[in-house]
């Protein structure tokens, strides 16, 4: 037995049913104390241990011996075996969890984000100590075609093509921008890193900037990340102060500067060509491509705009090598993606995946399935520009090819748990009206397609559609694809056309039924008070905003649905579930 | 090289001194971190506790914040989950002075680095 107390975490993990972890934590205090080792054993009864529906599962640390469907009478075989003699219980041993892998979230929640000696401590700036000193840039690039790693912002570009690229450009002048202008609703990776490792995305740029000649960069973070600006601000100050920045970095001959500007929020200047017209400080709107950044960009000169997730990765694959990160992943997705993972999921907030899991162990393994005991409808990924996945593909493994297959895209790594309460239309409307909001209003197809598109939605969930309208918006969706000028226009049309894909029967059902499952479209409800429930409270007339409750005390009361608003009051305040909504 | 930080979670400090970390970015200063911090760093000083209290990064588990690390000598370190200002007081005397875990808070959760 190790030197240190070992404590036994217990937790209940199975959703239905009586929680029995206290008895068991009882049964293994019992059984400590006749064992005779209770001073050096504490059993303690754990809020989440990250696996669920393996019946009471528990934990030994230091040891780090993992085992599920502990029945009482194993307590004493694990208290023998492994607290005793440190011999594993084969047969309870949980192997093979879904778990996370830490590469770009390394150092968040580990070290102080604050403190540069903390990041040092842990291997900080030896990647960029290994480029400056060691390795010439086409060997840097040569590395990084080595892991593999693609753009982390949604195309997934090979980030070493874009650099090479941008190195075989001649000027005199090149530059580095990191693109932290995160906008996707429900996606907040790049928030998190900068706010929690802001040093490794600095150094990420550093060497950028050596790879591809360039000795200015830019941080472009948009202003409602104010604690993110914060801690990016003070980071450079201490870069500078240790010598990572500014004139002949660690006594090479290479210099590099480094800047903070902030995005004023407009979503389409998360686009490279808005981000760098914004940059100089013109109207944030895109151009046509090309020429691409790297051969024409910041002030017509050559730069790479990097996301931050992707620069993050960057110091690790110096660290520990181009071959050890592309050892991670798919064959053609390298390394590890980090998903924000958010609606209506029991465990909300970010994980960090190996490429090539299934969707089933993110959202069931690591997310612990819908909250509430739900049934999983589908996930959106992607954000606006990226599709919805129905529950019966969520086998497919995580990766850039698989995710376009089936309609969406990996994105910044947005992923929106939907539940049987979702109804299809009305999250289409979502995107698509934040697409319409966030268009620059500069391309036709973008700018009058999107809003086209968004009438004939609304005309479908208020139950004035028809066969044709779907037509009509596949129509629109093509020619958005086609002959928008960026990326928000072309991919706008994305959540549509997958829902078409996938829940095409939740379209008919609105246009033939004029019904909405799941009771979302609110035009298409009908309220209607039940006579054996009601018990004539007069609740619900006096909080109608339209009198559409009429009736007495006597007869009781009924909506008139002429009048009716369908606002949902009626259904809200009854204390009796008298009134039904269909 | 601090060992320690490296070691990560479930092995215990190896430095002789207690650590204290609290999350401390956008989601868990939203979710009362501040407060935390605050109260940790009072209450200590008040009791005379030779501890090291200190901000990290959102470790991902946003959902149960505000997330509170603590590190002694001679326990594993663990990850205490929705803690308050009345749960933060509680590690204090049970889990720094008595060495006695807090029941039903702490998260642990399969990861590798």
């Amino acid at each position: 037995m190790s030197t240190t107390p070992t404590i036994i975490l217990i937790k209940d993990t199975r959703l239905a049913g009586v929680d029995t972890t206290r008895d068991v934590q009882n049964v293994f205090e019992k059984c400590l104390k006749e064992a005779g080792i209770e001073s050096h054993v504490q059993a303690v009864r754990a809020a989440d241990m990250g696996v669920y529906e393996r019946g009471v599962v528990v934990k030994l640390l230091p040891q780090n011996v993992f085992y599920g469907n502990v029945k009482d009478e194993d307590v004493s075989l694990i208290v023998n075996k492994t607290l005793k003699k440190g011999e594993l219980v084969e047969h309870l041993a949980l192997r093979n969890l879904p778990s996370q892998v830490r590469v770009v979230l390394r150092n968040c929640g580990v070290i102080n984000p604050e403190s540069m000696e903390e990041y040092i401590q842990e291997k900080g700036y030896e990647g960029l100590r290994k480029c400056l000193l060691h390795l010439t840039p086409a060997q840097v690039i040569d590395e990084m075609k080595k892991s593999g790693l693609r753009g982390r912002g949604g195309a997934g570009f090979p980030t070493w093509m874009k650099w090479n690229l941008a190195r075989s450009s001649v000027a005199e002048q090149k530059y580095v921008i990191c693109n932290g202008d995160e906008g996707d609703p429900g996606a907040y990776m790049d928030r998190s890193v900068l706010e929690g490792d802001p040093h490794s995305v600095i150094e990420g740029m550093i060497i950028a900037g050596y790879a591809i000649g360039a000795s200015k960069g830019f941080f472009y973070i948009r202003a409602e990340y104010p604690l993110a600006v914060e801690r990016i601000h003070l980071a450079i100050k201490q870069a500078y102060e240790g010598g990572f920045l500014g004139q002949n970095i660690l006594g090479t001959k290479f210099s590099f500067d480094l800047d903070v500007r902030l995005g004023a929020g407009a979503f389409v200047c998360g686009e490279e060509t808005a981000l760098m017209a914004s940059i100089e400080g013109k109207r944030g709107t895109p151009r046509p491509r090309p020429p691409f950044p790297t051969q024409a960009g910041l002030w017509e000169k050559p730069t790479i705009i990097n996301n931050v997730e992707t620069l993050a990765n960057v110091p690790v694959i110096f660290q520990r090598g181009g071959d050890w990160f592309s050892a991670i992943g798919t064959e053609k997705s390298k390394g590890t993606k980090v998903f924000a993972i958010t609606g209506k999921v029991k465990n909300s907030g970010l994980v960090e995946i190996p490429m090539g899991i299934t969707m089933r162990e993110i959202v069931y393994g690591i997310g612990g399935g819908a909250a509430d005991g739900k049934k999983v409808l589908a996930v959106q990924t992607g954000g606006p520009s990226g599709g919805v996945i129905p529950e019966s593909h969520f086998d497919t493994p995580v990766s850039y090819e698989h995710l376009q297959e089936l309609g969406s895209i990996m994105g910044s790594g947005g992923m929106i748990v939907m539940d049987e309460d979702d109804c299809m239309i009305d999250i289409v409307k979502f995107y698509l009206g934040f697409c319409v909001e966030e268009s620059c209003g500069k391309c036709a197809p973008c700018r009058i397609g999107g809003y086209q598109m968004l009438k004939l939605l609304e005309k479908i969930s208020e139950g004035n559609g028809t066969d044709q309208d779907v037509a009509s918006i596949k129509r629109i969706a093509k020619a958005m694809q086609k002959a928008s000028l960026c990326a928000l226009g072309q991919t706008a049309p994305n959540p549509v056309l997958s829902t078409l894909r996938y829940f095409e029967d939740e379209y008919k059902q609105h246009i033939g039924d004029k019904k909405c499952r799941a009771g979302k479209c609110g035009k298409l409800l009908q309220y209607r008070i039940m006579p054996d429930k009601c018990k004539k409270c007069r609740l619900c007339q006096l909080k109608c905003p339209s009198n559409a409750v009429v009736g007495d005390k006597e007869k009781g009361y009924e909506v008139v649905q002429a009048k009716c608003v369908k606002c949902g009051v009626c259904y809200e305040v009854c204390k009796f579930e008298a009134v039904e909504r269909i | 090289m601090n060992k320690s930080a490296k070691e990560g979670r479930g092995h215990p400090a190896d430095d002789g001194r207690g650590v204290i970390k609290v999350g401390m970015s956008s989601c868990g200063i939203a979710a009362g971190a501040g407060e935390v911090f605050e109260a940790l760093t009072k209450e200590a000083k008040g009791r005379g506790l030779n501890l090291e209290i200190k901000k990290c990064g959102c470790v991902g588990s946003c959902y149960a914040e505000p997330l509170v690390e603590v590190r002694l000598p001679c326990l594993p370190t663990v990850l205490y989950s929705r803690v308050n200002k009345e749960i933060a007081l509680r590690i204090l005397d049970e889990h720094i002075v008595n060495k006695r875990l807090l029941n039903d808070l702490i998260i642990d959760l399969p990861m590798k680095r």
